[in-house]
């Protein structure tokens, strides 16, 4: 059914092709960002004979990449600490535990899943203003924390699920009590699933541009992503340096992705064969 | 767990007798999953379900002058008034119309890929990769790939195609956003695909090619039935992932213009409330995009079952 010697060919060389347009842009990008302003402007698309580290420099340094960097840093590192411990604990509960109302609960998680950002973006921004929160370290991670949430505790309810009633009942009977069991047994067997829901949630949040504007906008408090779409305003002309800072920001989750593509995938995939 | 001295616990689990533990424990054991689940339920009430409802709630209010009265429908007409909300429709319309398409590529190369072409070991990483950027590192990539006097039009040039003004023209630019928001995004489709392929029974497979079945009535009357819920799946995410992630590139890329073109509702969304200040008719075009999905997605469902239903 794979057909004959020539079909294979036919298509596998639309799929070469396809597979150089996927990495291409990224390597244009990297190839703008070691070259001069006059080489860019020369030719877009030869090798630079003298790769040069100048405009990398000055991206992360005077253009203040590297204060946007930080932010981002402490953002993504608080939210995901604070999903991961939230997530479990309502995931081994609604997940492994059966109590009065705890499917109700599920349910209400699951369609908190369907309600996208945009639609609750206008008064949330007004609570967060009421509250003191707009433009704050602890808004913006709420924020995130409770628009990552749904799925944090949707992936992990069904990974607990998997974990047979038997270990739960050893450990009780051992003398411990839930939380005991929750935090002696269930986060440690749940290593795996929240590296994974914690990868995918340090990416959405990493990435995330829409939330971070709305919440944390000064130029002070300015997340990565949002420092990259104010860089095209301020270097349209120094093509170079506003390569760099592209390339600063994609360059952690480059990183992240060699390392940690499977895990990736089977938290993009969870949930697609449950149905 | 591997303390070298048994637990405080332990000890007086074992020295006690076990109907009061059992008894003490049994008020706190029986609200110990309420204090486990309390604080994620907590912030989902107060910030994402108290939000929907006093968004609704907003959307029946005045803006300005008006903020705080009631309004009635007001807000929804001025809406459906606009010009750009319309523009914004009209592109979710066609957003609709491509969405076979940007399903089909991926569901296409997945097949390939399980049916093993030359190097297929390769394609799952590669074509996955752009998925995990960033909305905003893609467009800034594509602003510069994209632009009048940029690479691609260098590339067109040297064939003797005339210079297209991707993202300047308001007949062209919102298929560039599209066109660039399947480029980022079809690796995601194509994971979902490959772990639906992973729970195929390879043995309807085999015997299709025992048959001599051709290459088309293999995918149509095999893989398509066989994967029936994971295309519907990927149907609804890849929809929702239009309507409600491309704002960063819509940001980057064309703000909305040129002349409006290609705004979408979550732009126009934004505008209303973070550039004009009118929180109220946003809410109104929150409720209205919220109402869009309900409508496509359910449909989507209702379609896709009735087709998979024939098939049986």
């Amino acid at each position: 059914m794979t057909g004959s010697r020539l079909t294979r060919w036919v298509v596998a060389v639309p799929m070469a092709a396809l597979a150089l347009a996927t990495i291409y842009p990224l390597l244009f990008t990297t190839n703008v960002a070691m070259k001069t302003k006059r080489d860019y402007t020369l030719d877009r698309f030869s090798l630079t004979d003298s790769p040069r580290l100048d405009n990398l420099v000055k991206a992360w340094t005077s253009v203040g990449m590297s204060r946007y960097f930080l932010n981002s840093v402490v953002v993504v590192a608080c939210s995901v600490a604070l999903l991961l411990l939230l997530g479990s604990m309502a995931g081994f509960a609604l997940g492994r535990l059966r109590f009065r109302g705890s499917s109700a609960l599920f349910l209400g998680v699951l369609a908190a899943l369907f309600v996208p950002f945009q639609v609750i973006m206008v008064p949330l921004a007004r609570i967060m203003a009421d509250s003191g929160l707009v433009d704050t370290y602890p808004g913006l991670v709420l924020a995130y924390v409770a628009q990552f949430l749904p799925f944090t505790i949707f992936l992990l309810a069904s990974y607990y699920s998997t974990v047979p009633s038997e270990i739960v009942d050893a450990a009780r009977i051992d003398g411990n009590t839930l939380y005991g069991v929750y935090w002696r047994i269930m986060l440690p067997i749940g290593a795996p699933a929240l590296l994974s829901v914690g990868v995918l949630n340090a990416l959405f949040c990493w990435n995330d541009v829409l939330i971070s504007l709305l919440v944390m906008p000064s130029a002070e408090h300015r997340t990565l992503m949002v420092g990259v779409t104010s860089l095209r305003g301020q270097y349209s002309d120094d093509i170079p340096t506003f390569a760099s800072g592209v390339l600063i920001a994609a360059v952690p989750v480059l990183v992240v992705y060699l390392f940690l593509q499977r895990q990736i995938a089977d938290g993009v995939t969870a949930g697609s064969t449950k149905g | 767990m591997a303390a070298p001295s048994p637990s405080p616990t332990r000890v007086a689990a074992g020295v006690r007798p076990a109907t009061r533990r059992t008894r003490v424990g049994s008020r706190a054991e029986r609200l110990a999953p309420l204090v486990l689940v309390a604080p994620a339920v907590l912030v989902l009430v107060v910030l994402r379900l108290w939000p929907l409802l006093l968004g609704i709630n907003f959307s029946f209010t005045g803006d300005g002058d008006r903020d705080g009265t009631a309004v009635g429908l007001d807000n929804y007409l001025t809406l459906f008034d606009d010009p750009l909300f319309r523009t914004a429709l009209g592109n979710v319309g066609l957003l609709v119309l491509l969405l076979p398409v940007a399903v089909a590529i991926p569901g296409l190369l997945a097949t390939f890929i399980y049916l093993k072409v030359p190097g297929h070991r390769l394609y799952r990483g590669v074509y996955f990769f752009p998925a995990v950027l960033s909305p905003v590192i893609v467009g800034a990539i594509f602003t510069l790939l994209l632009s009048y006097d940029g690479p691609l039009n260098t590339l067109l040039g040297g064939v003797g195609l005339g210079p297209v003004d991707w993202l300047g023209d308001p007949d062209v630019a919102i298929f560039a956003v599209v066109g660039v928001h399947v480029w980022a995004t079809f690796g995601m489709a194509l994971v979902v695909f490959l772990a639906g392929f992973a729970t195929l029974d390879s043995s309807l497979l085999d015997a299709a090619k025992v048959d001599g079945a051709s290459l088309p009535q293999t995918i149509r009357h095999v893989i398509v039935p066989g994967l029936s819920r994971t295309i519907q799946f990927v149907f609804v995410t890849t929809m929702i992932g239009m309507l409600t992630s491309m704002f960063g590139l819509l940001f980057v890329m064309t703000s909305g213009g040129p002349e409006g073109s290609t705004y979408l509702p979550e732009f126009y969304i934004w505008t209303q409330q973070g550039r004009m200040n009118r929180p109220a008719l946003a809410s109104a075009a929150s409720t209205a995009l919220f109402l869009i999905m309900l409508v496509v997605g359910l449909a989507q469902i209702a379609l896709l079952r009735r087709a998979a239903g024939k098939e049986d």
